[in-house]
């Protein structure tokens, strides 16, 4: 997992919400939401996280498993959004 | 509550199946086909649901066959015409077609070529004209028994189903829309869950196919489990809150009443199970909610689709609304938020299944209690976080004791609010609690070190039933659980065999005679029986049975109910008839005549040369349901004087006390009104458990604290401690225990007033038109009556050797018909052909003689 952006959500994710994990278990696909990882107050709080770090705003509708179960989908909903996020 | 979901686990996930999307090898086919035959015959042999149901699990079966060799594209529209033709199937022609007819309108106005805003305000519009036909404030042109499926397909789905349409670009298919809306199993089942739209259109073949089949019969399998657990508890676990006597029974009072959410769990995953035969990779409903360790962990395990809709359509857009207040206010107040709405949507859905509103005080105090529980508890996970494992999480013996104790606390604290929720009033709630202090006995362990092995085996990793695991993740893992989900159903049919289960015991060939039909239970019997005598029953809780009988009861039903035939009285008895009342109903005219009985109009004075004998009884002997003429009364007053039994008097009238809703002791009112008309004889009907409908209304009595002008009755109250203004329930669980001695008062007070002034006096004996357990006191009953010197007619066997169903009014009106009395007056000529002395005394002599 290479990607700047992916690497520093990653990081949140295994700082706020999984503590003590081994990252290397965290993979692009690990799925968040129906792997029970992200609940919808984890969830709001990560969409909190990306508005804030990247200047961008979601839509109520956009927090669901399709934009949200996995790195990847993060990821491209996030570059979708703003092309220039890093 | 630990996530645990390993990188291997993850990896299978994403595999790639081996075979082209949607495609299964026939080996394959043919292992699915013969797990829905042993399916098949579990529904048989345990007559899961209804028939219907039954019938279409079989639609569905014989579907799954075609529709996994048909090629992908034609699949959806395929499971859409089946679903379509399930509608009539299960409601018939004309009921089908409306219930289409309308379902394709509301569908149509979600995709007018107007504006989002313009489109909700049609359908908004739409929705207040069917609530108005709903509420029976506007006519429908179509039957009544179409309003609990119509808004079990549309009251929520809809809404998801605009939503969707509104936020999601890909174009919607019409086989996408109306298998959505129409989806096959739904046509025999008021409850269903929330599915959401998007969630099953991405899921249509999203994973492997085989896989997806496979889930699917585990889950009917899981389901079928779950609702015969259900069955035993709700046969056997449930209490009346007057049974709750000491805490064995109230502990298993609250543990029964939350398990019975095992037929809601049970359901949906029968429903859900069945929809992934056509491909529909749909997530779970319920995930082991019995092993919810917090309120948050419950309010995420217990109906997963609710809290999903919930959070889609209303957390979601709160939370982003607030979110200018900080975070957490923003959550509090959208989780509070959610909260009110599931009270307010559960009325709502009440609405539609049953017709009327459902805002009751403990209701929304359950689910405010409820929500103040989540958000305290959503505010300790936002400071201290929760436990959550990437991989397979790593237990000690600490964390996995503070686990079980956890969850063994939320476990109790959930059934005793549940149990609130659940209970009638909350004063019946409120009795409950004293019978705490009653005796600690070793039966008092019993739900306490079950519920805690249940939680222990639940906790420490055991295999579940039915885990699917991917073939990706090993051939031994996946024909392990497969072997678990085929022992499952295996055993289950093997056991319901008649010739195995009697070699076991007589006690387990009872209990699997019992198990092996669907029928109310013991209480629901008698709440039916209380609907029947008083009309009053309230059907309000999701728990019973009963609301599925009464949500196909219309609105209006028995006009009469509705035109105030009673008054009241403020006495012993409460009500009585009004005179001179006349009302036209569907099956007639009810009469009622200037002294307050449905009968013709008679002079006080008894005429000369005339046999006058007073029928008391409840509502059976008033003729609930029947025209004037048309009671057993009055058909056998016309068939004594046409064809006479006795030549002792010229003409016989019998004069009809019947008032609905009287029981044995207010019968003793009637007696009193019964004797200013002179009768030469009393027959006083009896129609089943006398005993306790006796106590149960004592308890009334001394609840509402009225007079009792009856010494006798007096007395036993005293005896008994209960007082005036004591809680109903509490009234009862005293007075039950004397039941057999009231019931001997009542029939004493009428067998001796009748022989101080000369009258014959007959107990008649009728049996309900139902059903159930209702004869248990029968014996009883009339051995008290012949006891104290009643005339006994026992004429249980009626009806024998005739359906039910042919002899009363209704699935939800247990009253008899007109066949029905017939019955009752031609079995009652014979016996007074046989015996014309019973009722015209000793010189009655034959007709011819």
């Amino acid at each position: 997992m290479s990607d700047e952006l992916m690497q520093k959500i990653k990081n949140f994710i295994m700082e706020e919400f999984l503590p003590g994990e081994d990252p290397d278990e965290l993979t692009a696909t690990t799925p968040l939401i129906s792997g029970g990882i992200l609940d919808s107050i984890a969830t709001l709080k990560l969409v909190m996280f990306m508005e804030e770090q990247y200047g961008v705003s979601f839509e109520p509708h956009e927090v669901d498993k399709e934009n949200l179960d996995d790195l990847a989908s993060i990821v491209r909903l996030l570059r979708a959004k703003n092309p220039s996020a890093a | 509550m630990d996530s645990t979901l390993t990188a291997a686990q993850a990896a299978a996930r994403a595999t790639v199946a081996d075979e082209p999307r949607g495609r299964i090898r026939f080996r394959d086919f043919a292992a699915i086909a013969l797990q829905l035959g042993l399916v098949l015959l579990l529904l048989r042999q345990f007559q899961i649901e209804s028939p219907a149901f039954r019938l279409l699990a079989m639609l569905a079966f014989a579907g799954f066959a075609v529709h996994a060799f048909l090629p992908l594209p034609a699949r959806l529209p395929f499971f859409s015409a089946l679903s379509l033709i399930s509608i009539p199937l299960t409601l018939g022609l004309v009921n089908g077609v409306w219930l289409i007819g309308i379902g394709l309108v509301l569908i149509a106005a979600c995709h007018l070529p107007y504006s989002f805003r313009v489109r909700g305000a049609i359908l908004l519009g739409l929705g207040a004209l069917l609530i108005g036909q709903r509420a029976s404030l506007l006519p429908t042109p179509w039957s009544e028994a179409i309003w609990p499926i119509l808004g079990a397909m549309f009251m929520f789905r809809l809404i998801a189903y605009f939503y969707d349409l509104r936020h999601d670009k890909a174009p919607v298919t019409l086989a996408q829309s109306t298998s959505y809306f129409f989806m096959l199993p739904n046509a025999c089942f008021p409850l269903l869950p929330v599915i959401d739209f998007k969630t099953y259109r991405r899921s249509h073949y999203s994973t492997d196919a085989h896989r997806t089949y496979q889930k699917g019969v585990d889950w009917i399998v899981r389901g079928i489990v779950h609702l015969l657990l259900y069955r035993y508890i709700y046969y056997y676990g449930t209490l009346a809150p007057s049974e709750v006597t000491g805490p064995a029974e109230f502990l298993q009072y609250v543990v029964s009443n939350f398990l019975l959410y095992l037929r809601v769990s049970g359901l949906f995953h029968l429903v859900v199970g069945m929809v992934h035969l056509f491909g529909f990779d749909l997530p779970e409903t319920h995930k082991r909610y019995l092993l919810a360790a917090s309120f948050t962990d419950f309010w995420r395990r217990i109906n997963i689709y609710w809290k999903d809709f919930m959070q889609k359509i209303f957390y979601f857009p709160a939370v982003f609304a607030l979110k200018r207040l900080g975070t957490n206010k923003a959550i509090i107040i959208a989780t509070l938020y959610v909260f009110l709405l599931t009270w307010l949507l559960h009325s709502y859905q009440w609405f539609w299944l049953r017709g009327s509103w459902l805002l009751a005080w403990h209701d929304m105090l359950f689910w405010a209690v409820l929500g103040l529980l989540v958000v305290a508890n959503s505010l300790y996970e936002i400071k201290h976080g929760r436990n959550r494992s990437l991989g397979k999480a790593k237990k000690t013996w600490q964390s996995t004791a503070l686990t079980i104790a956890k969850t063994y606390a939320t476990f109790w604290f959930i059934c005793i609010l549940w149990s609130f929720w659940t209970s009638e009033s909350i004063t019946d709630w409120l009795a409950l609690w004293p019978a705490l202090k009653g005796p600690y006995t070793s039966e008092a362990l019993f739900f306490p070190l079950l519920s805690l092995l249940v939680i222990v085996l639940g906790t420490v990793d055991l295999p579940g039933i039915g885990a699917v695991t991917a073939p990706a993740n090993g051939l031994r893992p996946w024909l392990r659980d497969r072997a678990i989900t085929v022992a499952w159903a295996l055993g289950l049919v093997l056991i319901s065999i008649e010739g195995v289960h009697t070699s076991v015991s007589a006690e387990f060939a009872t209990l699997m005679h019992s198990m092996r039909s669907a029928h109310l239970s013991r209480l629901d019997n008698a709440k039916l029986e209380r609907g029947y005598y008083e009309g009053l029953l309230s059907v309000d809780r999701f728990n019973s049975q009963l609301w599925e009988v009464y949500s196909k009861k219309p609105a209006n039903w028995l006009d009469v109910e509705n035109a105030g035939i009673r008054r009241f009285t403020g006495g012993f008895g409460q009500t009585d008839l009004i005179p001179s009342f006349v009302s036209t109903t569907k099956y007639g005219t009810v009469t009622i005549n200037r002294w307050g009985m449905r009968d013709q109009d008679y002079p006080q004075e008894r005429p000369a040369e005339t046999l006058r004998a007073a029928v008391l009884g409840p509502s059976t002997v008033m003729g609930w349901g029947v025209g004037d003429g048309m009671t057993f009364e009055a058909l056998l007053e016309e068939r004594l004087n046409r064809e006479p039994v006795s030549k002792a008097f010229k003409h016989v009238e019998l004069l009809n006390f019947g008032v609905p809703g009287y029981q044995p002791p207010t019968q003793l009112v009637s007696l009193d009104k019964a004797l200013d008309f002179q009768p030469n004889a009393i027959i006083f009907v009896a129609t089943g458990r006398e005993i306790r409908r006796s106590a149960s209304y004592l308890a009334e009595v001394v609840h509402k604290s009225l007079p009792i002008p009856y010494p006798e009755l007096a007395a036993i109250v005293k005896q008994s401690g209960a007082v005036a203004g004591m809680d109903e329930t509490e009234a009862l669980k005293l007075l039950l225990p004397y039941g057999p001695e009231i019931l001997r008062k009542v029939y004493g007070r009428v067998a001796n007033t009748s022989a101080q002034r000369g009258i014959r006096a007959i107990l008649l004996f009728l049996p309900q038109v139902r059903e159930g357990s209702w004869q248990e006191e029968t014996p009883e009953t009339l051995r008290i009556a012949s006891e104290v010197g009643l005339e006994v007619i026992n004429l249980a066997d009626v009806y024998a050797g005739h359906d039910v169903d042919t002899l009363r009014l209704a699935e939800w009106d247990d009253h008899p018909n007109e066949l029905g009395h017939r019955l009752v007056a031609d079995a009652l000529y014979r016996r007074l052909q046989a015996d014309p002395a019973i009722l015209f005394g000793r010189a009655a002599g034959g007709a011819g003689n």
